[in-house]
C-alpha cells in the first residue's frame, strides 16, 4: 500500500517523516526500489531529456496528461530527432518548481504547464531540437570513443554504428559522455518529407497499459505513509459565509480526528510575485468546513451528521436560472459595454429584409469523471501536494500563495488527470485541498469532494445571451451583421472566441459589422468548459447564419458557400466534404432533417490557422416531438496530423461532448444554489444514447504547414449542426440548449 | 478547529471475510462502509475508480461472486464472505482479450472509468459470448466522459469474435 504512488520519479515521502520527523528525507522510488547506481548514472542531457545506461530515454514534459496524449506526443517529437527506439521511451511530468527556480527551462510556448498542445508551434520544433541535439552529441560521444569521424557514424533504432568498420555502441553505453558535450552549433531538423515516425505511427499512449489493468494513478489514488481524509462541504450558495457549525456532535464519531473550517482570511499570501499562468484572481477559497478522519468513509459520514448554518449571502436571491437568464436577455437592450470589432456602419442600412433573434446558452458542469482531489502534507519545513491539475504551474503558485511558503519550499507532485475539460484551470480545488491540511500539519491529508459537492460548487460554462440583427439585400445575403453579447462569466473565461473573430466578420462578405459584448458575472462561478465561449457562439453564430439563409430562401450549404467565397477554401472544402459524405440535398421524408454547421478553434478569423470543423446532423423528430440523431458526418481542418489515431480520438470524443452539452447540459438554480447534484440529475450520454453513426472523414484535411489543436474545435459545431436539422425536420426553430428541454412536437 | 484522539473509536463495527482476486482478508470495520472504500482505502487496491457514489457511472464495477457490481453503494456487510474481483485480478498478466484489445484500439482517453469499463465488458462477455449491440447498451450503461464509447462498442465485438473463434 506505501507503494501505490504516481510514478517512477515521483517522491516518496519516508514514515519517519510523516511521524514528524524534521528534515525531509525525500527519494525516488527509483532508488527506494533498490537501483540506486542506475538512477544515479542517468545522463541528463536537458532538463527535458535524460538517457539511461540501459537506453531508457526520459522525457520531462511540462504540458501533463488528461486524455489528450501530450504525454506521449511530446516524447514522439523528440523520438523522431532521436532516432530512439519508442519501446525504451518513457515520459515523466517536468516541474513547475525546477522551471521556477532555474529560471524557465521549461518555458517555451504558449502557457507551457498546460495540460494538451502537444504540437504547439513552439514547443514542437524546440522538442524535435532537443532530440536532434542529443543525436549529435551521441554520435560525437561515440567517435570520440572510437577515434573515428562523427560523418561516419549512424544513429538509429538507440544504435550508434560506425558504419565503415560496423562497430556499434548502445545510446545507454555512452549517454553519460554524450551528456558531457556541448556541440558548436545546433544541427538542422529534417524536413517534414523525411520524418519516419511523426505523421507515419500512430502509437498509443504511454500511460495507457496502466489505464487497463488499473496501476495508473490519478490524483485520488495517490497514497503516502500515514495519510488521513477529508471530507468537504461549502456553502451550498456560492459566496456565502459559513455562520455557525457544532464540531462536538460527530467528534466521538468513529476515526474522526478534525473538523477544520475555511475561509479567504486565511490565505497567507505568496511572498514573492506569483507567475501563476492564470492569475490568483480566479482561485480564492469559498467559505467551507470539512471532517479528517482515518478513511474517507469515516469522513465523509461525520460530515453528514454535521450541524452547519450557513450565510447564503446575496446570491440567494435569484430564485430560479430563468431569472438570470432574463436578466442577461434584458442587458441586451442597452449597448454592449466592450465593442469587438467594427466595419462599416450597421446603421446606415435602413432597408432590407431584417432577421433578428435572441439566443441563449446556460451554465454546464464539466463533470470529469475523477471527483477533485487532492493531497497535501504541510509542515513547517516544506509543502507537497499531490494533485490532478491540468496546469502544474497554476497549482504550484497556488500552493505558495496559500501557505505563503518560499517557493523553493513547495512540491507539485503532479498526476494523471482523470479527465478535465477546463474543471481543473485554475487550481481552485489545489487552494481548498491546502487549506485544510495546513490546519491538520506534519500527517498528510487527502480531500475528496463527493460528486454532489464537486457538482454543486462548480467551476462552470460561462451563460452567454446574444442578439443579433441582419439586414438582407436584395439576394438575401447580409448587408449588416450586428451582434452583441452578454457574457455572465469572469474575465479569464469571457472569451470572444467564435464570436467578434467569427468567420462571417472576418470573411469580407458582409460590409457592414458589430459586435459587441458585455460581461456581467453573477455569484455562480464559471471556469473553462471545453472550447470556452466558442462553444455557445458556434451555436448562436451558426443557428443565426441558418436562420438569414432560411429567409433568403437559399440552401444552408450554399448560404455559406457564398459568405465564405472568398475565405480560406480549406472551409468550403469541409462544408463540401461534409455535406457530400452526408448526402446533402436527397429527399427526406417527413420529420427528418439535415443540418450543417461549421466553426473553428481557436482561430475563426484567420486563413489556415486553428482547427475547423464541420458537422452535417441527420436527425428525426416525431410528432409528439420525440428527437433521434441518426447521424452525424464530422469533416474537419487542422492542416495535418502528427498522430492520427490520437487526432481521431479527440474528434470522436469532441464530438459526442458537443453533442452531450447541447442535448442535455444545465445546470439550474433554486434560491441561489445549484440543484444538479449527480448524474441522474446531470444527464451524461451513454452508450445507448449515442447517434447510430458518427462518421468522422480526414477527407477535407488541407495538408497546410500546421499541427492545430484539434481537442476543443468538434464540440462547436454538433449543437447548431442538430438545431438546424431539427429546424429542418419540423419548422421550429431552437434558440437555446439543452435542444432537448425544448417541445419538439410538430404537424 | 476541532481535534479529537478518538481515532480508533471501533463503534458500529462489523468483522468481515472478504476474498479479493484471490486473496483472503479479515477486516474490522463500520458495517456500512460501501465495498468501494474498503477496496480503496483500507486494502489499497485503488484501481477500483470513485465517481458518483450513487451506482450511476460504473467507474467502480467489480465483480462480487462472477456478477458486475457497482461498488460504491454496495454496503461491505451485504458482500461478507463474497469473492471479489477487481480490475487488478482481472487477468494476472494484462492479457484478458479485452485488454490485448483496449490497447491494440487505444480506447482509453483519459482513463478513469476505464477499469470499471472493463470489468462490465468482461461480465457481459461472460455472460453473453456474442452480444448484440442491444446487449452491449444494456449490459454496459457506464459513464465515459471522454467519449470512448464508439471504441469499447467496436473492442467489445471485437473481444467476442476472438473468443469465439478460438474456441
Amino acid at each position: 500500500m506505501t507503494d501505490v504512488l504516481l510514478n517512477r520519479r515521483q517522491f516518496l515521502v519516508s514514515a519517519s517523516v510523516v511521524a514528524g520527523g524534521m528534515s525531509l528525507a525525500l527519494v525516488s522510488r527509483t532508488a527506494s526500489a533498490g537501483t540506486v547506481s542506475e538512477a544515479d548514472t542517468v545522463a541528463e542531457f536537458s532538463p527535458w531529456l535524460s538517457i539511461a545506461p540501459d537506453d531508457t530515454v526520459t522525457v520531462y514534459v511540462p504540458t501533463g496528461e488528461f486524455g489528450t496524449g501530450s504525454m506521449t506526443q511530446v516524447p514522439m517529437n523528440v523520438a523522431e530527432e532521436l532516432g530512439c527506439d519508442w519501446a525504451h521511451v518513457r515520459a515523466e511530468f517536468a516541474s513547475a518548481r525546477r522551471d521556477y527556480l532555474e529560471g524557465g527551462p521549461y518555458a517555451i510556448g504558449s502557457q507551457p504547464f498546460f495540460t494538451g498542445h502537444g504540437t504547439d508551434h513552439a514547443r514542437m520544433p524546440y522538442a524535435l531540437q532537443l532530440g536532434a541535439s542529443a543525436r549529435e552529441r551521441l554520435k560525437a560521444a561515440a567517435a570520440q570513443r572510437w577515434s573515428a569521424a562523427v560523418a561516419d557514424i549512424q544513429a538509429r533504432d538507440s544504435v550508434l554504428t560506425h558504419i565503415p568498420s560496423g562497430r556499434t555502441l548502445r545510446y545507454g553505453e555512452v549517454a553519460a559522455a554524450a551528456a558531457m558535450i556541448a556541440l558548436a552549433e545546433e544541427p538542422a531538423l529534417k524536413p517534414q518529407s523525411e520524418w519516419t515516425f511523426l505523421g507515419k505511427a500512430s502509437p498509443a499512449k504511454l500511460q495507457l497499459p496502466g489505464m487497463v489493468d488499473g496501476s495508473a494513478a490519478y490524483g485520488i489514488d495517490v497514497k503516502v505513509p500515514g495519510m488521513v481524509y477529508a471530507a468537504l462541504l461549502q456553502c451550498p450558495v456560492q459566496g456565502g459565509r459559513l455562520r455557525h457549525h457544532e464540531p462536538e456532535a460527530v467528534m466521538k464519531m468513529p476515526g474522526v480526528r478534525a473538523v477544520v473550517t475555511v475561509d479567504r482570511s486565511g490565505t497567507a499570501g505568496s511572498p514573492v510575485t506569483a507567475k501563476a499562468t492564470f492569475g490568483l484572481a480566479e482561485t480564492a477559497v469559498q467559505s467551507a468546513v470539512a471532517v479528517i478522519a482515518d478513511h474517507y468513509w469515516q469522513a465523509k459520514t461525520a460530515l453528514q451528521a454535521l450541524p452547519v448554518a450557513w450565510d447564503f449571502g446575496e446570491g440567494a436571491d435569484w430564485k430560479t436560472e430563468q431569472q438570470l437568464y432574463d436578466d442577461a436577455l434584458a442587458r441586451l437592450d442597452e449597448p454592449a459595454a466592450m465593442v469587438l470589432r467594427e466595419a462599416g456602419d450597421v446603421t446606415a442600412v435602413t432597408t432590407g429584409r431584417a432577421v433578428a433573434a435572441d439566443y441563449l446558452t446556460p451554465y454546464c458542469d464539466q463533470a470529469p469523471m475523477e471527483p477533485l482531489n487532492g493531497t497535501a502534507l504541510v509542515t513547517s519545513e516544506r509543502v507537497d501536494v499531490w494533485t490532478p491539475c491540468q496546469d502544474s504551474q497554476q497549482a504550484y503558485w497556488v500552493a505558495i500563495d496559500e501557505t505563503g511558503a518560499a517557493p523553493e519550499q513547495v512540491f507539485v507532485h503532479r498526476t494523471l488527470v482523470g479527465g478535465a475539460f477546463g474543471r481543473r484551470s485554475f487550481s481552485e480545488d489545489v487552494r481548498m485541498v491546502v487549506a485544510i491540511a495546513k490546519q491538520y500539519p506534519d500527517v498528510p491529508v487527502q480531500v475528496i469532494w463527493s460528486r454532489e459537492e464537486m457538482m454543486r460548487q462548480g467551476r462552470y460554462r460561462t451563460l452567454i445571451a446574444a442578439r443579433m440583427r441582419a439586414v438582407l439585400d436584395a439576394h438575401g445575403m447580409p448587408l449588416t451583421w450586428d451582434a452583441r453579447a452578454c457574457q455572465a462569466g469572469n474575465p479569464m473565461v469571457s472569451l470572444p472566441l467564435g464570436f467578434a473573430d467569427a468567420v462571417y466578420a472576418v470573411s469580407g462578405a458582409i460590409p457592414n459589422v458589430r459586435i459587441g459584448t458585455t460581461r456581467h458575472p453573477y455569484h455562480i462561478l464559471t471556469g473553462a468548459y471545453r472550447g470556452p465561449c466558442y462553444n455557445s457562439h458556434a451555436f448562436m453564430v451558426e443557428t443565426f447564419v441558418d436562420e438569414c439563409a432560411v429567409a433568403a430562401g437559399a440552401d444552408p450549404l450554399d448560404y455559406r458557400l457564398k459568405l465564405l467565397a472568398d475565405w480560406d477554401p480549406a472551409w468550403s472544402n469541409c462544408l463540401r466534404v461534409a455535406a457530400e459524405k452526408a448526402g446533402w440535398g436527397k429527399p427526406l421524408p417527413e420529420g427528418r432533417g439535415m443540418g450543417i454547421a461549421i466553426a473553428n478553434w481557436p482561430m475563426a478569423g484567420m486563413k489556415q490557422a486553428g482547427s475547423t470543423v464541420c458537422a452535417v446532423a441527420q436527425v428525426d423528430v416525431s410528432r409528439d416531438g420525440k428527437l433521434t440523431v441518426h447521424a452525424l458526418d464530422v469533416t474537419f481542418d487542422c492542416g495535418r496530423f502528427v498522430n492520427r489515431d490520437a487526432v481521431l480520438a479527440q474528434l470522436e470524443g469532441g464530438v459526442i461532448y458537443g453533442l452531450n452539452m447541447s442535448l442535455s447540459e444545465e445546470i439550474t438554480i433554486r434560491d441561489g444554489a445549484v440543484v444538479e447534484g449527480n448524474f441522474h440529475e446531470y444527464r451524461l450520454l451513454r452508450m445507448a444514447d449515442l447517434p447510430a453513426r458518427i462518421n468522422i472523414h480526414f477527407d477535407a484535411l488541407s495538408g497546410h504547414d500546421r499541427f492545430a489543436m484539434i481537442g476543443e474545435a468538434p464540440v462547436g459545431p454538433i449543437g447548431p449542426a442538430i438545431g438546424n436539422a431539427i429546424f429542418q425536420a419540423t419548422g421550429k426553430r431552437i434558440r437555446s440548449t439543452p435542444l432537448l428541454k425544448h417541445d419538439l412536437a410538430w404537424g | 478547529m476541532t481535534v479529537t484522539d478518538n481515532s480508533i473509536n471501533a463503534a458500529a463495527s462489523a468483522s468481515i471475510s472478504l476474498t479479493v482476486n484471490g486473496e483472503q482478508h479479515r477486516l474490522e470495520l463500520a458495517a456500512d462502509t460501501p465495498l468501494l472504500w474498503v477496496l480503496r482505502d483500507h486494502l489499497g487496491m485503488t484501481g477500483t475508480k470513485f465517481g458518483c457514489g450513487i451506482a450511476q457511472c460504473g467507474a467502480c464495477t467489480v465483480h462480487v461472486d462472477g456478477r458486475a457490481t457497482r461498488s460504491c453503494m454496495m454496503p461491505v456487510e451485504a458482500v461478507d464472505g463474497a469473492t471479489i474481483t477487481t480490475i487488478e485480478g482481472l487477468a494476472p498478466r494484462r492479457d484478458h482479450v479485452l485488454q490485448t484489445l483496449w490497447l491494440e484500439m487505444n480506447v482509453p482517453q483519459c482513463g478513469y472509468c476505464q477499469s470499471g469499463m472493463l470489468m462490465a465488458a468482461a461480465a457481459l462477455l461472460d455472460d453473453i459470448p456474442a452480444p448484440t449491440d442491444a446487449d452491449i447498451d444494456a449490459r454496459v450503461s457506464n459513464i465515459c466522459r471522454c467519449g470512448t464509447y464508439p471504441r469499447v462498442r467496436a473492442a467489445i465485438h471485437r473481444a467476442a469474435a476472438a473468443r469465439n473463434g478460438g474456441q
